[in-house]
């Protein structure tokens, strides 16, 4: 039977690590531990055997030091075989601390687990995601990794009873650290930290105004190639290319956009691009993943159209 | 005060060649570049130093002998201090047994605050500099944007940490270890013209596996916790490109190819 330990630190519903242990396992049997602030807990029934749930009047969050101590502590009482920490803000600076003070060794962002012969091989990118490397991790103690949220798709798994425990009068020793206020980030609009772009070109120069409402409903933002923007319809801020910005959105829609060479050289690792274009040999569809051919106004309103039917049917199933 | 920073230079990723006959990193054609959030940390301290100018500066980096000149820039700038960990020994550490010499190092070179990038774009594991404060016991912050420099001699400083949406200010006693992140605004200024050939080499100091306290077997792949077994090109699973035209068959595959991906739920 194997013990596992997994901190928790985002969407109670994220379950990337769950799926994590379900490759490191394969057919072994399993008891998953989950710890960590009442807000990233499931309550009730879930896919954990047991919740730990920490009081914050004995550690903060980010008062690492202390948190370090207090998973050490747990892990002496029980002598994990892997502990998980989610690649959050806080997981990546609370797991290199407990890997040292356990003296194990720590892989960082993992994004794929093979087993070979029993060991466990770990694959995480590095280089900005250009070159792959397969890690093991040597000596005793507990395997520990981190894990991107969304990584692993978890298999589904039933819902168990849930054992919920919660952790008080844990001893913290005075951290230095006072957390002064928080606040929510004024949106700045930099296109460079979209995850989906809708661009225009000279395509859609005419109705350069459509590409909002597509932004809107998609969570996305709207940029634009030099010639709209040395047209004056836009700010420069939101130009895309070699005389604009560099962006690495997940997706990048070019909505009549012929794809220049200097607006190319603004696109550094898109994943996917969809180009819509009546003329579908422009240099851009070349790039793309998916060509639309067609006039790109037209596309956006037969997609909105597309997507808030589609939205209402959904609406219609479930009530 | 005392400020050490502590840096990486990386091979520049932008300028990224790779045998793939013999599957390894072409390092010798690799350009050398300071860590970008790394030369943030440098910047700020350089500005603290203009601030209060009774600032000590050190910077120390673990790395090969060949990033004497970079680092004889940064003296330039008015750094008053450059330690350069440099041995052969050291190669095939992992983020264990980096972060294990430079504490020891940083425990003789006492400070008030040390600083760091909260990322570095080779490895990118992120896992220095926490493991540096568990060595040595500090309080640790990364994804730091800001530091209020009226803060700086109050013992209690106070800063501002980004994660995600969210703008967090702490207040912080020191001693402590703070990484920043690329958003910090601290940008490093260009070497003055009478001082591009200043004679730095009495303020570079480089110290060997020995001279840190340890032994040969204690660092590198021996005092390593975790090893690389091979690495590789991600291969591109890119599929076929699809051409659609604009009706009803093709607005379908691209609402069903954002479901794909996740942009629509």
């Amino acid at each position: 039977m194997k013990k596992i330990l997994l901190y928790l630190d985002g969407k109670p519903q994220d379950l990337s690590l769950i799926g994590a242990c379900q490759r490191m396992v394969k057919d072994q049997e399993f008891v998953i531990t989950a710890i960590g602030y009442k807000e990233h807990l499931p309550i009730g029934d879930s896919v954990y055997d047991e919740v730990l749930v920490i009081d914050e009047q004995d550690v903060m969050p980010y008062d690492t030091l202390n948190l370090t101590q207090l998973l050490m502590d747990l892990h002496l009482q029980h002598t994990y075989d892997s502990i998980l920490f989610p690649a959050t803000p806080l997981g990546r600076i609370l797991a290199p601390r407990l890997a040292i003070a356990l003296h194990v060794g720590l892989v960082a962002d993992v994004t794929d687990i093979h087993l070979n012969h029993g060991i466990i091989e770990m694959i995480r990118p590095a280089y900005s995601g250009k070159l792959m490397a397969q890690i093991e991790t040597l000596g005793k103690g507990p395997l520990m990794m981190t894990v991107r949220p969304g990584v692993f798709n978890a298999d589904p798994v039933s819902l168990k009873p849930t054992l919920t425990h919660e952790l008080h009068g844990f001893n913290a020793k005075p951290s230095g650290i006072i957390l002064l206020s928080t606040r929510q980030k004024t949106s700045t609009e930099d296109i460079r930290d979209s995850k989906i772009l809708i661009s225009g070109g000279g395509g859609v120069l005419e109705h350069f105004d459509h590409l909002q409402a597509l932004a809107t409903l998609l969570k996305a933002q709207v940029s634009a190639s030099r010639r709209v923007v040395d047209s004056g319809v836009v700010p420069r801020r939101i130009q895309v290319g070699q005389s604009g910005k560099t962006v690495s959105p997940k997706l990048y829609i070019a909505l009549g956009i012929s794809g220049s060479v200097q607006h190319i050289e603004g696109l550094k690792n898109v994943e996917n691009i969809i180009a819509v274009n009546t003329n579908k040999n422009a240099p851009i569809c070349s790039l793309a993943t998916l060509v639309v051919e067609g006039d790109a106004i037209e596309f956006i309103d037969k997609l909105i159209i597309k997507i808030k039917q589609n939205s209402l049917n959904f609406k219609e199933e479930t009530q | 005060m005392k400020i050490i920073c502590l840096i990486k230079f990386i091979p520049d990723v932008e300028d990224f060649t790779y045998d793939y006959e013999r599957n390894v990193l072409i390092r010798e054609k690799m350009n050398q570049i300071l860590n970008p959030e790394d030369a943030c940390a440098v910047a700020f301290a350089l500005s603290v130093k203009r601030y209060y100018p009774n600032t000590q500066i050190e910077v120390i980096t673990m790395g090969p002998k060949n990033v004497t000149p970079k680092l004889e820039e940064l003296l330039r700038l008015d750094v008053d201090h450059a330690t350069l960990i440099t041995d052969l020994a050291f190669i095939g550490s992992d983020t264990y047994a980096t972060s294990r010499v430079l504490a020891k190092v940083l425990e003789q070179h006492k400070s008030d605050l040390i600083l760091t990038g909260t990322h570095t774009l080779d490895g990118d594991t992120s896992h220095v500099p926490a493991q540096i404060a568990q060595w040595l016991g500090l309080p640790h912050l990364s994804n730091v944007i800001s530091i209020n420099m009226n803060t700086m001699d109050s013992g209690r400083l106070e800063l501002n940490v980004e994660h995600d949406q969210e703008i967090m200010s702490f207040a912080l006693k020191l001693p402590a270890v703070l990484s920043l992140q690329k958003e910090a605004p601290y940008k490093l200024p260009y070497v003055r013209y009478e001082d591009l050939n200043k004679e730095v080499s009495q303020r570079l100091e480089s110290i060997s596996c020995l001279e840190c306290g340890f032994k040969k077997e204690e660092v590198g792949f021996e005092g390593s916790k975790t090893k690389v077994i091979k690495t590789f090109v991600k291969t591109l699973s890119k599929k076929d490109k699809q051409e659609v035209t604009l009706d009803e068959a093709g607005i379908q595959v691209v609402y069903d190819f954002l479901k794909e991906k996740g942009v629509l739920s």
